[in-house]
């Protein structure tokens, strides 16, 4: 890894959005807005290109996570990096970290039924979701990342302006 | 719902993450400059439009983002198969 770029936290919070940062639906699911954190978009041909500029190894599946790095697609990663992570430069490699911090925030929707609550706007069947999968899908026409984090959380990636929409959305969900 | 197989997931997924993006394997000319208006007219716009078998492009937008091809039956809707940019017409 060559020489950091440091680049100042443009993370955006629930506040910024006129959102309150947790809510309890009917069946006892609730909704968590995660706090600000760094998000980095990765994009490089290869897996091993882009591990060796980050320093650290990255999924090569689509679909599959690890270590809070998630493959969206052949060429494409998305990072949650520790906080205070610099964004590596990487000069000259076929490579590109973008910091994605201020593109969107982090909803978290926890409970027994949470599957059943995102199931009720999103078509893939989360029910039968793997523990530990990430993808790219849409929520009703919102676009979306639902992560797996565990069978009865999964935290949902949404751009800040789909936020407060999504949010009442999920908030207004009835399980029949 | 319809179920479109996306080669770069390897999975079926669902249609409204998917983008349809016209006939597949239409080569852009090598030289644009020397066709004559109908041929570069023939090239734009010009389709096949079959009854039955017809190759297209489709784009995982809501997914991988990946353009893939797929051969779809335009009477009955039905995808034959699906298959990675790039690779030789099915």
């Amino acid at each position: 890894m060559s020489d950091a770029i440091a680049i100042p936290p443009l993370a955006v919070a629930g506040t910024d959005l006129a959102l309150e940062s947790n809510a309890v639906l009917p069946g006892g699911v609730t909704l968590t807005l995660e706090p600000p954190a760094s998000r980095w978009s990765l994009r490089a041909r290869t897996a091993e290109a882009l591990g060796a500029v980050i320093g650290r190894a990255v999924p090569t599946r689509i679909g599959e996570t690890l270590d809070g790095i998630a493959c969206l697609g052949p060429d494409e990663w998305l990072a949650d990096p520790p906080a205070g992570t610099v964004v590596p430069d990487g000069a000259g490699q076929p490579v590109s970290v973008v910091d994605v911090s201020a593109r969107g925030v982090v909803i978290r929707v926890e409970g027994a039924s949470a599957a059943r609550v995102l199931c009720s706007g999103c078509p893939l069947d989360l029910e039968r979701f793997a523990v530990g999968r990430a993808t790219r899908t849409v929520f009703e026409t919102v676009e979306v990342i639902v992560w797996r984090e565990q069978a009865d959380m999964f935290r949902v990636f949404v751009w800040r302006s789909f936020a407060p929409w999504l949010w009442h959305a999920l908030k207004a969900v009835q399980l029949g | 719902m319809l179920l479109i197989r996306c080669p770069y997931c390897e999975e079926d997924r669902p249609e409204v993450e998917f983008v349809y993006g016209g006939e597949a394997h239409i080569a852009r000319p090598l030289d644009p400059a020397a066709l004559s208006d109908q041929d570069w007219e023939h090239y734009l716009y010009i389709r096949r439009n079959p009854r039955g078998r017809h190759h297209e492009r489709w784009r995982h937008t809501h997914g991988c983002g990946r353009f893939f091809n797929a051969v779809r039956d335009t009477v009955s809707d039905r995808f034959e198969q699906t298959y990675k940019a790039g690779e030789a017409r099915r």
